[in-house]
């Protein structure tokens, strides 16, 4: 397997727009997945009738490529998006163009705001109603 | 020859929310008592909860993820004790935690309680069974489950009899929870913020809550109560051995009176605990694996199993909501339509809970399509836009949804476990009236767009009923105290015991069952 084709695979699965990277930009290293996916790939670049034919196929037909890919190989084609969306969403430039912080959750935790008084009003609304309860 | 202990007055297997307030009330009832409990896995370190690092996102389908299946599979080793299920014959598939404190460490702490009619079904809509006590005697039990575990609410709720006032103010609706208020303040319908075990302010010696998000990968500041935190202090202090890493492979029967349990302990030996009484404590799955495992003989054992039926709706908004933030189950929830309506085509009701969303990489990971740039579009309009509602519908007993022994022996030493379930034509008809609702709470608040998961197949959190009280041998396990028919000094204290389940969350009333089952030992005992 090609750098080209693995990192056309990567790519076509996460093409990226506008602010949202692609998956290579983002940082994935289309070579980390190669052993444990090799199936997978093996599937695409049978699909496509070589590695080479794969990278250099415009982005509809390779995603026409991958669609059957994963109706064929669903188990394992599912294996490889769940690798590489791990790590793409967990990638800082992905998560900043989200409007996310990179920080993990803790320790800062996150700020929330108070009950508005709108929402104080429909409350006490509920809590004036008869009981809604059987015994 | 396998080791042997001195002799126990009470062995009780699993730790989790069940065991360790059975544990801590026995021990108080009934000081002089030696009291033993083993559990198959050890205490969590918050040190190596998720939430501290980085790659927090993908522990939710690793070694943090809900199923146990799931994490006997991740690539790095999870701090549960897992065994594997077979759940290729239900649509839910079973979810829990095996360690000190079992599912309380990564459950999302929403509390409420079962209502009044939940415990008289069969008296009130003619379905499922009566409990053999009501509401108000178990209230007690809730009202001390609450003071234990440290609630955030508010009292007033006119879906339920008046409840003491909550120890903290709620947890923050935050924008999702206000939005989603206003959907159900136009259709006039009730909502209220819930009962959340989770510090709203600092709190019995415990933070408050930080609104970090995932609580189910443990809570890293110990804000979310877990019993690890709150029953086992107690217990231990009381006196109570807790013996963790011990996988318990048979409670040794003999001449109808259990004499002893056998245990695999942390070093591998097989070791023999002779106990007056065993009290098993494995929820909806363990209790009926271990039972079955031990040969106890009771038709009704490991049957009418239920979950609560569970789909979402979810509504996509135009203005920015809060997104991955906040306790994940606990914003607000209602019971307009808990209780029986015939013109509804069902009996019973459902619960309609606002839930906080999903992180990215979950988001990502259930789009349809997943990738490419359509999958980039739908997460857009989605991220931190969305507010999902949760439709919990409430199953009836039915003696062919049922646990059963595989013909395997897992690495554990037991026999392999399997679940079959059928999701019935009245739970259908339950959640898809449900649904239709949230849709129309979702409309309501301003959702421009609103899509559906008619079931949601990861949310088999609530294993119950496998173990269920009543007075008949032929169609329940145990007495109203928790005695199995067949063995008396067998007893189960956890969701096994529900005769029925409402359609609400069980954690709270499993809670205040075993405080009553302990005091009813300790009574029977004295």
């Amino acid at each position: 397997m090609t750098p080209e084709f693995l990192a056309a695979v990567i790519d076509t699965l996460l093409p990226g727009e506008e602010a949202l990277p692609c998956g290579t930009r983002a940082g994935l290293d289309p070579a980390a997945y190669a052993s444990a996916h090799r199936a997978a790939f093996d599937a695409v670049a049978a699909q496509a009738g070589s590695d080479e034919r794969f990278a250099r196929a415009d982005e509809s037909a390779r995603t026409a490529i991958l669609n059957a890919v994963e109706r064929a190989l669903p188990d394992a084609f599912r294996a490889l998006l769940v690798a590489v969306l791990s790590d793409y969403y967990e990638a800082p430039p992905v998560l900043a163009a989200l409007g996310w912080r990179i920080d993990p959750p803790q320790p800062s935790g996150h700020a929330m705001p108070k009950l508005d008084d709108p929402t104080t009003e429909r409350l006490e609304r509920v809590g004036r109603r008869a009981k809604l309860w059987r015994a | 020859m396998p080791a042997r202990h001195e002799p126990a007055d009470v062995v009780v297997v699993g730790a989790g929310m069940g065991g360790a307030a059975f544990c801590a009330r026995l021990s108080e009832r009934a000081p002089k008592l030696r009291i033993v409990c083993l559990e198959r896995g050890g205490w969590v370190d918050t040190a190596a909860m998720p939430p501290w690092r980085r790659d927090w996102q993908r522990a939710t389908i690793n070694d943090w993820a809900s199923s146990p299946n799931l994490r006997l599979k991740a690539p790095t080793p999870s701090p549960s004790a897992d065994y594997p299920i077979d759940d290729s014959a239900t649509p839910f598939k079973p979810l829990m935690w095996s360690s000190v404190g079992g599912s309380t460490i990564n459950w999302a702490a929403h509390f409420p309680r079962l209502h009044p009619s939940d415990f008289k079904t069969r008296t009130l809509d003619g379905v499922g069974d009566d409990w053999p006590f009501d509401y108000f005697d178990l209230e007690p039990y809730y009202d001390l489950n609450d003071a234990a575990m440290g609630v955030s609410g508010l009292a007033g709720d006119p879906a339920y009899p008046p409840k003491p006032r909550r120890a903290m103010p709620p947890l923050a609706l935050g924008r999702l929870g206000m939005t989603a208020a206003r959907g159900f303040d136009a259709l006039g319908w009730h909502w209220w913020p819930v009962d959340a075990a989770i510090n709203s302010v600092p709190h019995q010696g415990r933070a408050a809550c930080n609104y970090c998000g995932p609580c189910q990968q443990g809570c890293v500041n110990r804000a979310k109560a877990s019993v690890d935190v709150t029953y086992w202090p107690r217990a231990i202090a009381n006196g109570v051995e807790l013996r963790p890493h011990c996988i318990v492979r048979q409670v040794v029967i003999e001449a109808g009176r259990a004499t002893a349990v056998i245990y695999r302990d942390a070093d591998g030996r097989e070791v023999t605990q002779p106990a007056a009484a065993v009290v098993v404590a494995g929820n909806g799955i363990g209790t009926a694996r271990l039972l079955l495992a031990s040969g106890l003989a009771s038709p009704a054992l490991g049957r009418n199993l239920m979950f609560h039926p569970a789909a979402y709706a979810r509504g996509m908004f135009k203005e920015e909501l809060d997104g991955p933030v906040g306790p994940i189950g606990c914003a607000l929830y209602s019971h307009e339509f808990y209780e029986t309506d015939e013109r509804r085509g069902f009996k019973r009701g459902v619960h309609l809970q606002v839930t906080r969303e999903n992180i990215p990489l979950m988001q990502a990971l259930r789009l349809e399509p997943a990738w490419g740039r359509d999958a980039y579009r739908l997460l857009r309009e989605e991220f931190r836009h969305s507010i999902a509602i949760l439709v919990l519908a409430e199953d009836l007993p039915e003696a062919h949804n049922r646990v059963t022994l595989t013909d395997r022996t897992e690495a554990d030493g037991l026999p392999g476990v399997k679940v079959e379930y059928t999701l019935s034509e009245h739970s259908r008809r339950s959640l898809a009236f449900g649904l239709d609702r949230a849709e129309d709470v979702l409309r309501a608040a301003g959702a421009h767009r609103v899509v559906r998961l008619p079931l949601a197949p990861l949310t088999g959190w609530h294993l119950l009923s496998t173990a269920r009280m009543g007075s008949d041998p032929a169609t329940s396990v145990t007495d109203a105290r928790g005695r199995c028919h067949a063995v008396p000094n067998v007893l189960v204290a956890d969701g096994s015991l529900f005769p029925t389940v409402g359609a609400v969350n069980p954690g709270s009333t499993i809670g205040a069952l075993a405080l009553k089952i302990a005091d009813d030992l300790a009574k029977d005992i004295a």
